[in-house]
């Protein structure tokens, strides 16, 4: 335990100590004003919907990024030998790894908390649709980090790393909309369900259902233990 | 205390180390060397568990290192060959993580951190960034990384490689030191480093051992008898002879024309037994001018390239 919590140190200092952190920070929260601006001049309801929707689809391809130096910085900088002969569990590795990007995470979210805060000022906003919503985004986080993590273990160029979990992530996003233009009844039910969007739009309308969090938490699960597999099988080779 | 047991290591077809055995006793510093590509570094590996053997079994520390590797890496220093360090991080925030996740009590790591920085010549530089300084200075913060935790055995891959002479005398005095109570492996091949620092090498080619004994029985190796180094410039008379001449002289067994500069030439005589004042007897009845004549014992970097086979 103690040797996760050191790396996740380590990695949340690498994050701060070079520019990533905050370029992150300023990007996200600039678009995430941008979707704000947009959602409520479109609809002209004092709802949050629109940015959190948008904002998903910003963190599929701005996630990846984050973490594509998870595993191939660390093999490039010859860290990744120390690592695999210091007395470290690869699930310490693995935790403190998704721990720092998911902690990462949790702070672009605080920064868009100024948002509702702008609704309640003015206007009237659902506060539980308010925390469901955020709830349902850090569940996206999660999976996208542990999806990151992966293609991060499968390479040693964290460019190829980044835009591999680009590449794996797509198809969850836009199945959903692929799923509209399929005639047969099953495999448009099968699409629909593999895109995240299904399963984030009920936490948008203030519905939690242990269903949508079961499929978000073994989608990271899925990822975190292929990374597992991944770390360990580039050893043999 | 680390047992290399008939270890190979393929990578698909290619055996990069090819069934390897080797012990080192506790308290002993052992020269590894070999040229590059030999397989040095992938014995290293195997023996800290970051390469598992193909075949054959490695023991450190008194554990398996495949069966008990956590065991193994928490009595074991690593120096790779590639220093491993964080380049954003500054070398104390480094070395404060190294500790902690070598687990050493948050309350210990400032004072130990401290004094590893002194043992390798980092103090006041604690905030400098890692990805900022010189070879020389991320090969003492690697092996600043290694030592932290005061580990039993230390395997050390090329530590001196990129410092400067005087820096090298000072890491080379520090090794020494910290032999006293571990075992050391010290990959290298910097062949003077292996005669300040070792009793005994393993030479390794072609991913086998081609020897494992003291530094002294290797040397013998070169050859029997002993060799000297002799500058003569003959009389007119002798010009391009001496090879013979000397060559006929009792207990001569070789002699080998070296090189000729002004005039002289310098010769490699091999020879059971002393020939130097048979040699001067010869020359002053023959006329010659005698410049040098010494005693020339085998190096370690002539019995290191006869033991590889590229004489």
């Amino acid at each position: 335990m103690n040797v996760a919590w050191a790396i996740f140190k380590k990695e949340l200092r690498i994050y701060f100590v070079s520019p990533l952190a905050y370029v992150f920070l300023g990007v996200f929260l600039c678009l995430a004003g941008v979707f704000f601006y947009m959602g409520v001049v479109q609809t002209g309801e004092a709802s949050l919907r629109v940015m959190l929707g948008n904002l998903s689809v910003t963190l599929l391809f701005l996630l990846p990024m984050l973490t594509m130096g998870h595993f191939a910085e660390e093999r490039r900088a010859g860290t990744f030998e120390f690592m695999m002969t210091a007395p470290v569990p690869l699930w310490a590795l693995l935790a403190g790894k998704w721990g720092a990007s998911f902690a990462l995470c949790l702070m672009l979210l605080a920064g868009t908390a100024l948002f509702p805060g702008i609704l309640a000022y003015y206007g009237d906003p659902d506060w539980g649709v308010v925390f469901t919503s955020y709830l349902g985004l850090l569940f996206c986080c999660g999976a996208f980090v542990a999806a990151g993590l992966f293609t991060s273990s499968l390479t040693d160029e964290p460019v190829a790393a980044g835009l591999g979990g680009v590449i794996v992530l797509l198809p969850f996003w836009i199945s959903g909309t692929a799923a509209e233009m399929v005639d047969w009844e099953q495999g448009r039910e099968i699409l629909r369900h593999l895109s995240f969007l299904t399963h984030l739009e009920p936490f948008t309308r203030g519905v939690v259902d242990s269903a949508h969090v079961l499929w978000f938490v073994l989608f990271t699960f899925l990822f975190l233990f292929l990374t597992w597999r991944s770390v360990e099988s580039r050893r043999w080779r | 205390m680390i047992s290399a047991q008939s270890i190979t290591k393929r990578f698909g077809n290619f055996v990069a180390v090819d069934s390897v055995s080797f012990e080192v006793a506790p308290g002993e510093i052992l020269g590894f060397i070999g040229p590059n590509g030999a397989g040095k570094t992938t014995t290293m590996r195997m023996l800290t568990g970051f390469l598992p053997a193909s075949e054959g079994r490695a023991v450190v520390a008194g554990h398996d290192v495949f069966d008990e590797p956590m065991k193994v890496r928490r009595k074991v220093g690593y120096l790779p060959e590639k220093p491993p360090l964080y380049n954003d991080l500054t070398i104390g925030a480094y070395l404060d993580f190294v500790a902690e996740i070598r687990g050493i009590d948050r309350s210990k790591r400032v004072r130990r951190v401290g004094e590893v920085m002194d043992q390798v010549g980092l103090i006041g530089w604690e905030h400098r960034i890692l990805g900022s300084l010189s070879k020389g200075y991320r090969q003492r913060v690697g092996l600043a990384q290694a030592v932290i935790h005061d580990p039993q055995v230390l395997i050390l891959d090329e530590p001196t490689s990129g410092l400067d002479p005087g820096q090298v005398a000072g890491i080379r005095a520090y090794i020494r030191g910290l032999a006293a109570d571990r075992t050391v492996i010290l990959s290298t091949h910097i062949l003077p480093e292996v005669e300040r620092l070792c009793e005994r090498v393993v030479v390794i080619a072609d991913g086998k051992v081609a020897a494992d004994e003291s530094i002294h029985s290797l040397k013998n190796r070169v050859g029997a008898g002993v060799r000297f180094r002799v500058e003569l410039k003959p009389s007119e008379a002798d010009q391009g002879r001496v090879p013979q001449i000397v060559g006929a002289l009792p207990g001569v067994d070789q002699v080998r024309p070296h090189d000729e500069v002004d005039g002289f030439a310098i010769l490699d005589v091999r020879a059971a037994e002393d020939p130097r004042t048979a040699i001067a007897r010869v020359a002053t009845e023959r006329g010659w001018t005698v410049r040098a004549m010494e005693r020339h014992d085998p190096s370690l970097e002539e019995a290191f390239l006869a033991v590889i086979g590229q004489e």
